[in-house]
């Protein structure tokens, strides 16, 4: 398998909307559902929604990720809960 | 740099010559940068939770990103020496951050 820096946007674009554990240098994991991957840094952008607390964004660096698991699969709902985080109000969707 | 790298990609396989693949390759891309360009816009002015190597961890706000994600911009950045008034942490040095909305 290709190193995650080198892969190309659409197998990035596989891993939106995903639940996925990112595990990265020193042995550190990071759970939570892919917002997006930087093209350019291939960072990878996680949002997790605690039950009790409030919603919290992860970005893990590009570099440092070693490999990216799939948990679980997103829904169109769970989709449009993290573009409302991001997305002001009057700002067209983006394209699905 | 990494910004030359994405817009040039050197590994495009030879079967992905047609303009149709190439086309929504860039689409593709667009939008995965737009996301995480809107990222950053909702970082900014928030305290950040940095996560270095050797596990370290400092607090700080976030200000920007130059385009490749080389350095970022902070202020107060809480360091065990005491709080720098403004800095640049080489994005090589940090492995993640993270944020609460």
């Amino acid at each position: 398998m290709l190193k995650w820096r080198d892969r190309s946007p659409q197998q990035w674009q596989e891993f939106v909307n995903q639940e996925v554990c990112v595990t990265a240098h020193d042995q550190q994991s990071f759970e939570g559902r892919v917002f997006t991957v930087d093209p350019v840094s291939a960072s990878v952008v996680l949002v997790s929604f605690p039950e009790t607390k409030r919603p919290s964004v992860k970005v893990i660096l590009g570099h440092a990720v070693t490999d990216v698991q799939i948990l679980g699969s997103g829904t169109k709902e769970s989709e449009s809960r993290m573009k409302s985080l991001f997305l002001p109000d009057r700002t067209q969707v983006l394209s699905a | 740099s990494p910004r030359f790298l994405a817009l040039c990609p050197t590994t495009l396989s030879s079967s992905s010559s047609s303009g149709a693949v190439d086309e929504e390759e860039q689409r593709l891309r667009s939008d995965l940068r737009e996301r995480f360009l809107r990222t950053l816009l909702l970082m900014t002015d928030k305290q950040v939770e940095f996560n270095m190597h050797e596990k370290v961890r400092v607090r700080a706000r976030f200000g920007a990103s130059d385009i490749d994600v080389l350095n970022f911009q902070v202020s107060g950045l809480e360091t065990p020496l005491g709080v720098q008034k403004e800095a640049l942490l080489r994005c090589q040095d940090v492995i993640s951050c993270s944020f609460e909305l």
